[in-house]
């Protein structure tokens, strides 16, 4: 689904990502673990198109994403709160990016049902615009935003961080059962080891900038990671 | 302490993207500042002789004085729409030992250093200096009288502080203007007479300097208050949140692909402070054209005429187009990661700005009034916005990479002005086009043929919309990354 080919992206002569070669097949869930400065959000950025590659290149579904659009119909993402429009209200948020995935109002409520226990009522008809509502319940909007339209691609960057217990044990549980019940492919970064472990088949470790271990999640993946990252 | 924080503003300063901007740019600013301040000193030095002339009878000093209020006017106005406020982020500051007094003084001290308060007395220095090289004056009454312009100078500066944070002061100043620009109008009561009396008394009682000077404190002591009320996590810098209601604006579904970029941008304007002003100002626009057409002598100067028209229906068009893609700054990594054809978004904006084209044009209808020749002129100017303008306009936007917070809450501590230099430079041919284009054909042929001209250049931009739209949106492409960096940069 996603093949990288001697993808870099450097500033100013430094090189924040260095990835040779890396391919994620369709449907698969893949995690992305690595320190702060590890360059995953840089891959993310580069993956949508936000920034330019210094050199390579990165194909969706074998388009090149930095030369073609054509990627965006059947990926979608959340990186950060600014993929949240803070002056509309939850359900005008779904409905627009409803209608960019040609989903109708009537698609996008039948779809919002299965996600009530997600919301924990803290989303819908809540009379606040999303830009009045707390982190926390900001990223829920926004996660299940990228949801909308079965995309065949979901990036989720930190999905976990902010979220309350109770709703990263929920979040887990959807993203198994998308992994599971259909076929997208999943792409998560996180500095929380147990929970990508758990959510994700295959777990690949960035370090500076370069993949360091590549790992199909096991038993021992999680032990294996912590010996890893308590060096 | 102050030390510390001119670094750190150094810092802001010199690492922003906006700095980083072309070579080009900076240096036909500096090459601006420079016109700008060698004029102003000319006028200084010529405006004594000049004035000495022309009413030899009069003493220049007391003719300045007569007319000094208006200067002081026309500074207010345009220090509200062009003088960049100072950003200086306070959360930071609130839990490190620092007094919030010495916070307060660095952000008003730092309004000081503008370029707005410094090109005024590239004017008043050197007409002092020459006045009292070649007049008869004492020397101490100049010193004073200088002294005085610079504080009342320096009092607009922190009015105009005032003026950007807080709405009442803003709608009160607003009302006292018209109110006595109608009063000066139907020769009710003019306030140049007793304004020309009170600066001439400043100047004959040297002592009087001190009124302007307790002006100014005065009115830096209000705005420290007005600033130290507000340090506060929920203060200044809170969110207030009422109860909102899920619109969904059906009746915009008649637009067919273009329709959820509009409803949002229709919920934009009417849910953030920012565009809201924006309405606002769009809606003074169209009175611009009471100040040309009542005027004899604009009568003779026809160009002038359809540049005032342009005017009166391009307001929103110009103030809201300058700054797409500003609009979506917060949100633009979404815009540009989403399946979104960038052709329909910026259409979007286009058939928003020429909507409002259309409703300006339809509330200009009372300019009848002044004759078709008039009204005529106004619909030329709209089409002219409609079928160039609108392109020249969206063309600039994405040359304007400024990130804007849609809803300032936090008005005192953040930009309020998304208005650079940069958009002086757009807006030539947006000023100079249609009087050009009217120009020309009205002095070779006739009038009639101007205002053809000026109506058939809008409705050619109008046939070539989707040519225009085109390269519009290759160049969006092409800045595509630096605009998602510059609008990611921290405000």
């Amino acid at each position: 689904m996603i093949s990288v080919s001697n993808l870099s992206k450097s500033y100013n002569g430094v090189t924040v990502l260095n990835i040779e070669s890396l391919d994620i097949p369709a449907g698969e869930s893949f995690g992305l673990v690595g320190n702060n400065g590890a360059g995953k959000t840089t891959f993310f950025s580069l993956l949508l198109d936000l920034i330019q590659p210094s050199s390579g290149c990165i194909k969706n579904k074998n388009i090149i994403v930095s030369e073609s659009e054509k990627w965006k119909p059947f990926t979608s993402s959340f990186i950060d709160e600014s993929f949240l429009i803070g002056y509309l209200t939850a359900e005008e948020y779904f409905y627009f990016i409803g209608d960019l995935r040609g989903q109708t109002k009537a698609d996008v409520d039948e779809f919002l049902k299965q996600y009530e226990d997600f919301f924990n009522d803290e989303i819908l008809q809540k009379k606040k615009y999303l830009r009045d509502l707390s982190k926390g319940n900001q990223k829920k909007a926004g996660i299940i935003a990228a949801l909308i339209g079965k995309p065949d691609v979901v990036i989720l960057d930190e999905p976990f961080a902010n979220l309350d217990p109770t709703t990263q044990i929920r979040l887990k549980k959807i993203i198994k059962d998308l992994d599971e019940n259909t076929g997208t492919t999943i792409l998560i970064s996180s500095h929380d080891l147990i929970h990508v472990t758990e959510v994700c088949k295959r777990i690949v470790v960035l370090d500076k900038g370069e993949t360091v271990k590549d790992i199909q999640t096991s038993q021992a993946t999680l032990e294996e990671l912590e010996a890893y990252f308590n060096k | 302490m102050f030390k510390r924080f001119v670094a750190l503003e150094w810092k802001q300063f010199s690492r922003s993207s906006y700095f980083q901007k072309g070579i080009a740019i900076k240096i036909l600013l500096a090459l601006g500042a420079l016109y700008f301040i060698g004029m102003a000193a000319f006028m200084g030095v010529a405006g004594y002789f000049g004035l000495q002339k022309v009413m030899p009878d009069k003493d220049p000093i007391t003719v300045v004085n007569n007319f000094v209020i208006y200067w002081f006017l026309a500074d207010m106005v345009f220090r509200y729409f062009l003088q960049q406020l100072p950003v200086l982020n306070i959360k930071p500051y609130m839990v490190i030992p620092i007094k919030r007094s010495t916070v307060i003084h660095f952000l008003l001290g730092k309004t000081s250093v503008s370029f707005f308060n410094f090109l005024p007395m590239f004017f008043f220095l050197p007409f002092s200096i020459t006045s009292l090289v070649n007049g008869d004056y004492t020397v101490i009454n100049v010193v004073a009288w200088f002294f005085s312009m610079l504080f009342f100078t320096l009092s607009i500066n922190y009015l105009n502080f005032l003026l950007n944070k807080n709405n009442k002061v803003f709608y009160g100043i607003l009302t006292v203007l018209v109110v006595a620009g109608l009063l000066q109008y139907y020769e009710v009561y003019s306030i140049t007479e007793p304004a020309g009396y009170f600066f001439n008394t400043i100047y004959e009682k040297p002592y009087a300097v001190v009124i302007p000077l307790l002006l100014m404190v005065m009115l830096y002591r209000f705005n420290f208050k007005f600033v130290r009320k507000d340090f506060y996590l929920d203060g200044a810098i809170s969110k207030k949140t009422k109860d909102v209601h899920t619109q969904e604006l059906t009746w915009l579904n008649r637009f067919g692909k273009v329709a959820p970029f509009l409803k949002n941008d229709v919920r934009m304007i009417i849910r953030n402070k920012r565009p809201k002003q924006v309405l606002f100002m769009s809606f003074i626009f169209l009175f611009y054209g009471l100040i040309f057409y009542t005027q004899e002598t604009y009568q003779e100067m026809p160009a002038f005429l359809a540049f005032a028209s342009m005017f009166v229906t391009g307001g929103f068009l110009m103030s809201f187009g300058q700054l797409v893609p500003s609009w979506d700054s917060e949100y633009y990594k979404l815009l540009m990661s989403q399946n979104i054809p960038y052709r329909e978004y910026l259409k979007s904006k286009w058939s928003l700005m020429v909507v409002a084209v259309v409703i300006s044009f339809i509330l200009s209808t009372p300019y009848i009034y002044f004759g078709w020749d008039i009204f005529g002129m106004i619909a030329a100017g709209a089409l002219f916005n409609m079928g160039l303008n609108s392109f020249i306009t969206l063309y600039g936007g994405v040359l304007n990479q400024v990130p804007m917070e849609l809803n300032v809450k936090a008005k005192a501590f953040s930009n309020t002005q998304g208005f650079n230099p940069t958009q002086l430079l757009i807006a030539l041919p947006k000023i100079f086009g249609p009087m050009l284009i009217f120009y020309l054909p009205y002095k070779f042929i006739n009038f009639e043929t101007g205002i053809i001209c000026l109506a058939v250049s809008g409705i050619l931009g109008l046939v070539f919309t989707n040519f225009f739209l085109n390269q519009i949106e290759k160049v969006y492409q092409k800045q595509k990354y630096k605009t998602i960096a510059a609008f990611s940069e921290k405000k």
